[in-house]
């Protein structure tokens, strides 16, 4: 099978080294690491916003071969910041993803209200709270229709439901045959990812599934912390939704 | 405001100041007469005025206004900064220093900077050298913010330059009012020769920037965002800088230095009307040719030795601070 997102030493001098990695269509994955460990950095370059050297392939293509609004519908990106300067209404924001669909508004209504922003569409997006305009750049990326979908520290800023909605969805795109890659800090969330990519100093020290790969001999070496595996309070979204 | 009829109503106003500008002056006409004068009837002198000397001042006034309004807008989307304007990239004060450099050493060096094309043109290689410079100094694809401190560097170097030919000139008095007439913008004298520099051009610009608006959204909410949706960012950022380099050198080139026009403009209708670029352009095209229109018209109903680019300014400034408060 062709790999949906395929990189081949793929590095960026002082931030990423070398870095190898097969994304299937259908799989659902965690990019955790440190601080500075070059997360960000490896995301953007797979999304070809960052001049790399090394091969990306989507969906078996060269990245170089594809014209660029074909790659605004192949690919969405959310990035961690989500600052916007210019007053549009959230609507218009989220709608801004059928810019290569030629505009084609269909999708719009439905990514408002997958991410909760129906009753916000007319407010500008300069007067929400970081965590909506969080959820804000998700539903433009969701609007774009996309199979492949890089989100960077997506739930950071979210409260714990719309952080749970948010990965429901995630799992939803992917079971629908999507490809979804995701950073986060909460080691405890990666485990409910089918693989998890482990990045410090710019190299991929980890790359499987989360019980294989986020052992405490694996955390304590990158994350320099102590790990314990203990019951906790997990919170869930309830059976009705 | 309901935008259906912002196009209507802008159209209406440039329309009245640009009939002001024809009627309003030291020879009072009625609109009837400017009507006759136009369409080649009336008397003598009516047509005269009208046809030699208001017609092409209101031309060029309406074209420069046009085109600082656009290049506001466009400067604001590239540097995503409502308080970016057209001179950021030392455009303006490049212009400025070509004209004034002419006009100060012309003498010296025996070429009559009185020649029609002289001053304009030097204006327009100072404005694009400038630009260039700017470029080449934040080297190629540079970030904004580079881009943006290396205007603010080549500004200080420019108006440096231009202060000290106004210093060494200081003692000729003829040379020392035509660079002060320069660095204040005006639409004085503007004849027909200035419309055939400044407006076809002009328009060319302004045309080619309004298929851009779309893009301009998405550049204007971020780089790699715009690019990540499918724009061609370096492109696109490519076409806004000459677009806009144009614009401002032609509006400096034919007018001088106006300034404020392309900052409170599109502030104004982005506050009235929503960021939306492809009505924002279009719109602060009109806004800035009726602004420019009937901020020349007071300089010449007050005979106070006002200039253009004081007025624009002495207007705008006040206007701009009020706005403000009560966008709050």
């Amino acid at each position: 099978m062709i790999p949906a997102l395929h990189a081949s030493a793929l590095a960026v001098p002082g931030r990423l080294e070398a870095v190898s990695v097969d994304l299937g269509p259908g799989e659902l994955v965690a990019l955790v690491g440190p601080n500075g460990a070059g997360k960000s950095t490896l995301i953007q370059a797979l999304a070809g916003l960052l001049p790399a050297h090394g091969i990306v392939r989507w969906n078996g293509q060269s990245l170089s071969g594809i014209a660029m609004a074909e790659r605004g519908r192949g690919l969405a990106w959310v990035g961690q910041e989500a600052q916007f300067e210019f007053a549009f209404p959230v609507r218009e924001v989220v709608a801004q993803g059928r810019y290569a669909w030629g505009d084609d508004p269909s999708g719009v209504a439905e990514a408002l209200t997958e991410l909760d922003l129906a009753h916000l569409a007319a407010r500008p997006v300069t007067r929400l709270s970081g965590g909506e305009r969080h959820r804000v750049g998700l539903a433009r990326a969701l609007a774009t229709a996309a199979p492949i979908q890089l989100w960077d520290e997506p739930v950071a800023q979210l409260d714990v439901r719309h952080a749970l909605e948010v990965m429901r969805l995630a799992r939803r795109l992917v079971d629908a045959g999507g490809t979804v890659l995701v950073s986060l800090h909460d080691l405890r969330a990666a485990y409910r990812f089918d693989r998890v990519l482990v990045l410090d100093q710019g190299r991929l020290v980890g790359n499987g599934g989360p019980h294989d790969v986020l052992t405490a001999a694996l955390i304590r070496e990158v994350f320099r912390v102590k790990a314990t595996f203990v019951e906790s309070l997990v919170p869930e979204l309830p059976e009705d939704g | 405001m309901r935008s259906r009829l912002a196009i209507p109503a802008l159209l209406a106003l440039l329309v009245l100041a640009f009939l002001a500008s024809l009627a309003f002056g030291e020879l009072r006409l009625s609109f009837g007469q400017v009507l006759g004068a136009l369409t080649g009837g009336g008397d003598d002198i009516a047509r005269t005025v009208v046809r030699d000397f208001r017609l092409p001042r209101a031309l060029v006034g309406l074209a420069v206004g046009a085109a600082l309004g656009a290049s506001g807008v466009v400067m604001q989307a590239f540097f995503r900064n409502p308080l970016a304007s057209p001179g950021l990239l030392g455009v303006s004060s490049g212009g400025a220093l070509g004209a004034v450099a002419v006009l100060a050493l012309g003498p010296m060096l025996g070429f009559a900077a009185a020649a029609m094309w002289a001053l304009p043109l030097a204006s327009v290689v100072g404005a694009f050298a400038a630009t260039g410079a700017v470029l080449m100094l934040a080297q190629r694809g540079a970030g904004t913010e580079r881009l943006l401190l290396s205007g603010v560097a080549l500004n200080a170097l420019l108006g440096a330059g231009t202060s000290f030919l106004l210093t060494t000139t200081a003692g000729h008095f003829e040379v020392n009012a035509q660079i002060l007439f320069w660095l204040m913008g005006g639409l004085e004298s503007r004849s027909w020769e200035h419309v055939w520099m400044g407006v076809p051009a002009i328009l060319v610009a302004c045309l080619l920037l309004l298929p851009l608006g779309r893009a301009m959204d998405l550049l204007s909410l971020g780089e790699q965002s715009a690019q990540s949706l499918g724009v061609d960012v370096r492109r696109l950022r490519r076409q806004l800088i000459v677009l806009s380099t144009i614009l401002t050198a032609l509006a400096t080139a034919v007018a001088g230095i106006v300034g404020f026009v392309g900052l409170v403009v599109p502030h104004v209708l982005r506050l009235a009307f929503g960021p939306d670029h492809r009505r924002l352009l279009p719109y602060s095209m009109l806004g800035g040719a009726t602004f420019v229109l009937a901020c020349d018209l007071i300089t010449r109903t007050f005979p106070l030795g006002l200039r253009l680019g004081v007025v624009t300014s002495l207007i705008g400034g006040p206007f701009f601070l009020w706005l403000l408060r009560r966008a709050r």
